[in-house]
């Protein structure tokens, strides 16, 4: 499992590790009934506060990521793709409204956006 | 764990007037400046001072009631406390003997091995970072379920500082519910230890938050006259007149990253959060 927290990014570490962990899923590094450390272990690791780990922990498990088994520590839980790729689309589409919105307080029409979304579309090196 | 109820001592002109608690298996942090009472308070926890009032509870019973066998359960460091510097290692292993039931020789000397401290040379020739660790080291020797320790790290370099913070981690890893009150004013050393944080200033608490929340939802916010004039102030906590500008805080970064967009946001640190709340005005 690879964990890099940024300690001066602005997204907090709970969600780094959410998201990080999510991303092992995915990529399938983390397969079903890997693991995780303890509440403890991984706050000592990280040196981070255990109410931290335990909230990304709460948040993985909510979400249906991971399971735990009170007295033995969270698993990774089994992984429906269809899901994670549902998932997915939900965050895009909410971080795509929250500029449509953005757009609209700056006063760009719709052409403007379509237009500067296609130019950046054309020049990122994303798909490169 | 411990739970400190609206304690009273009067010192002269100093007051302390505080209350605490402190959860099973969590690691809370006192923060203060030198003089704000953050060793007062440990000595009143640890019953070595008499209350004007106010009350303080150990594993559930009053502090003055706790029996020898109760107290072997509290692990201590105080800053001008310890051993006689003309006894070793050696002498100490002795006395920790018959003084704890629980004391756990090969624990101790794993810890020996591992900061390559001497068991035959007298402890007035430790060098600061040997006696701060020796100090921690007893304090964690017997099993205690309750840690209090009084800025344990006071003075050293960072390596030093960092390995006792280790130590104080792998010991949460292992013994099951144990807890830990430690004070420092190094801000950095609580951040990355502690899950939650007090704030004593002049003898009272002026702040309490989780790490947690502290790291992610507190921010400084800064920024212009006129957009502090127009600054949506709901949820700022204390704000400050800067020479070119104004700095507000809030527990509520999200919110001013949403809806701010002009105004500089940074991230909040508990240095920075204690120096506002300290020198800060509420609004």
């Amino acid at each position: 499992m690879h964990l890099i927290i940024n300690h001066s990014s602005m997204v907090p570490i709970y969600e780094q590790i959410v998201e990080q962990i999510k991303e092992g899923i995915l990529k399938q590094e983390l397969k079903e009934n890997y693991p995780l450390p303890s509440v403890r272990t991984l706050s000592k690791e990280l040196k981070i506060s255990a109410l931290t780990v335990k909230k990304a922990y709460d948040a993985l498990e909510s979400e249906g990521f991971i399971c735990t088994v009170h007295g033995k520590g969270s698993y990774i839980a089994p992984v429906n793709p269809q899901l994670v790729w549902e998932e997915q689309r939900k965050e895009l589409e909410q971080d795509l409204e929250g500029i449509l919105q953005k757009a609209k307080r700056f006063d760009i029409t719709k052409e403007e956006l379509k237009d500067l979304f296609l130019l950046l579309l054309e020049e990122s090196s994303c798909w490169k | 764990m411990l739970e400190v109820k609206e304690v009273q001592k009067r010192y002269g002109t100093f007051e302390l007037e505080c209350s605490l608690t402190i959860l099973d298996g969590q690691i809370t942090g006192l923060i203060g400046q030198n003089g704000a009472g953050k060793s007062t308070l440990f000595k009143a926890i640890l019953d070595l001072i008499t209350l004007d009032s106010g009350s303080i509870q150990i594993f559930g019973k009053e502090h003055h009631e706790l029996s020898g066998k109760e107290k072997e359960k509290l692990g201590v460091v105080l800053s001008d406390s310890g051993f006689s510097a003309y006894l070793t290692v050696r002498d100490i292993i002795a006395i920790l003997k018959n003084m704890y039931s629980n004391f756990d020789l090969s624990y101790f000397q794993k810890q020996m091995q591992r900061f390559q401290l001497p068991y035959d040379q007298k402890i007035k020739e430790f060098s600061t970072g040997m006696k701060a660790k020796l100090k921690v080291l007893i304090a964690l020797s017997h099993h205690a379920k309750l840690l209090i320790l009084d800025e344990p790290t006071a003075g050293l370099d960072v390596i030093a500082r960092d390995e006792i913070l280790d130590l104080l981690r792998d010991y949460m890893e292992d013994e099951n519910d144990a807890s830990i009150l430690i004070s420092s004013h190094i801000a950095e050393d609580l951040e990355s230890l502690c899950d939650d944080l007090y704030m004593i200033h002049e003898g009272k608490m002026i702040f309490h938050e989780d790490t947690d929340v502290l790291l992610s939802d507190y921010a400084i916010l800064k920024m212009s006259e006129e957009q502090f004039k127009k600054l949506d102030t709901q949820y700022i906590l204390k704000a400050c007149k800067e020479a070119y500008s104004y700095a507000c805080l809030t527990n509520q970064k999200q919110y001013y990253m949403e809806n701010e967009p002009g105004i500089t946001i940074e991230k909040g640190t508990i240095d920075a959060v204690i120096t506002m709340m300290i020198r800060g005005y509420s609004l």
